[in-house]
């Protein structure tokens, strides 16, 4: 892999994302929105819920509001970050194929992909991060910054594996929203996974490491090497799996 | 009158032999060989649907045949016929990323294929949109780009698919001179298009129809 043309490529595909300006202000809107309607109509009134990855004994009495403002926080980096990434390797595949013609590595071009996502990955969850005390403070604010880095690490590679895979963009979005939906905007919500009849579902999904990351440290003092080190895992298996099949879709023919 | 092209052998740049391509049942073309030698013009036309650019896509290994073989002897450059161009980014980053895929930013070049960019951009007549983004530039300077970017690191064979679909009449004019020069340096240029305006500079003009290729 030669580094001069990840870093071309990195510095290039990051030009056309930044002229891509509605929807890098839609990256700052759209969690603040969430957090908005979050603010407005949660309750304040403590309730129990149990913490999956410390303990089936671990309860926590907080405040739904601020329960829901790191559910939705996360929510809104893996979703985003899931979509830049479809763009990125969706997008321009006859360019992409012609630049792989001419010399360009299918390594390289990826790497370099996935290094510009790196950056949204730190803008987005560092600007939600960033908003979150604003509504409240939480026990371990980095490792909660941490646990939103990791949801757009996980659904950032999730989304370069759909890009990779499928061409059309409609079904792109709908492979995104099929899991993203479900995961990371619906079953990886503390309050409902305590309730749970199959938490084992629950647990091999992609949000759960960095949903547990996030909430453990936001309200308990409880270790988190475990989720830190399964988003780290779990983000890297698919990010592998979206260079094998990203190399076989630009490979050349004997 | 029409024959069957000849299966020329040695002294070409590129050589296909017996290939054959299949979309499912529909058999696209079969059987089709040709070559190319140094310093040569050749013309592939036919309808559409013929199978010109699933031809051209196998020569450049973008496809691979059901049957026959390929070889391409030094540099290729490619022009496929959809622009395969970053609409968001300018005319010069454009370039830097193919420059970057040739490896002609590679360390101790300096900056040469910029100073190969003034060149092109200069013959073509589109300077002065080095630093717009190609959105904003209309498809025949986009086709502009399209073809300079094929022939930015001085290819030995010249693939071409439809390469001056929307030049203007001067455009088209400077088209051929370009490729008039290439050829002179000894280089080889394959032409794909669905017509021929003017057969004077192509050595040879072969058609793609019902399943194989013929010399015009």
């Amino acid at each position: 892999m030669r580094l001069r043309n990840v870093r071309t490529g990195w510095r290039l595909t990051l030009s056309e994302l930044g002229r891509s300006r509605i929807a890098l202000i839609l990256c700052f809107v759209v969690p603040s929105v969430f957090y908005a309607v979050v603010f407005l109509i949660t309750s304040d009134r403590p309730i129990v819920f149990k913490l999956a990855s410390v303990s089936e004994d671990a309860v926590v009495t907080v405040s739904p509001r601020n329960e829901g403002l790191v559910f939705i926080g996360l929510a809104a980096v893996g979703v985003l970050t899931s979509f830049l990434a479809l763009h990125l390797t969706q997008k321009n595949p006859g360019v992409n194929r012609r630049l792989v013609l001419c010399g360009f590595g299918t390594s390289e071009l990826l790497t370099s992909k996935f290094l510009a996502l790196v950056v949204m990955i730190g803008l987005v969850g560092c600007y939600v991060g960033a908003i979150t005390p604003v509504f409240f403070r939480p026990e371990r604010f980095l490792l909660v910054l941490a646990g939103f880095m990791a949801a757009g690490y996980v659904y950032g590679s999730y989304g370069l594996l759909v890009g990779a895979l499928v061409r059309r963009e409609l079904e792109g979005i709908l492979f995104i929203v099929l899991l993203a939906n479900i995961d990371i905007g619906w079953l990886q919500n503390p309050i409902y996974y305590a309730e749970a009849q199959n938490k084992a579902l629950i647990r091999h999904l992609p949000a759960y490491f960095p949903s547990q990351l996030s909430m453990v440290s936001a309200f308990t003092d409880k270790a988190v090497l475990k989720p830190a080190l399964g988003s780290l895992a779990y983000g890297t298996v698919l990010l592998t799996a979206a260079l094998i099949v990203y190399s076989r879709r630009m490979r050349l023919r004997k | 009158m029409e024959d069957r092209a000849p299966v020329r052998t040695g002294g070409h740049v590129l050589e296909v032999q017996g290939a054959a391509k299949s979309f499912g049942r529909r058999s696209i073309f079969r059987d089709v060989s040709f070559g190319l030698g140094p310093g040569e013009v050749v013309g592939i036309t036919g309808e559409n649907g013929a199978g010109k650019t699933t031809l051209l896509r196998i020569v450049v290994r973008l496809l691979a045949p059901d049957a026959g073989s390929v070889s391409v002897r030094g540099r290729l450059g490619y022009c496929p016929q959809d622009m395969a161009v970053f609409e968001t980014l300018t005319v010069r980053e454009n370039f830097a990323f193919f420059a970057a895929a040739y490896g002609l930013d590679g360390p101790g070049r300096g900056r040469l294929w910029a100073v190969e960019m003034g060149r092109l951009l200069e013959f073509f007549h589109f300077s002065k949109y080095e630093n717009a983004v190609v959105s904003t530039l209309s498809g025949g300077t986009k086709q502009k780009l399209n073809f300079c970017l094929s022939v930015l690191h001085g290819p030995d064979v010249l693939v071409l698919d439809e390469p001056y679909s929307g030049f203007d009449w001067e455009t088209y004019l400077h088209f051929w001179q370009f490729a008039g020069d290439f050829k002179k340096r000894g280089g080889s240029v394959l032409v794909v298009a669905h017509f021929v305006y003017d057969c004077s500079p192509f050595d040879r003009i072969y058609k793609l129809g019902e399943g194989g290729l013929t010399c015009v």
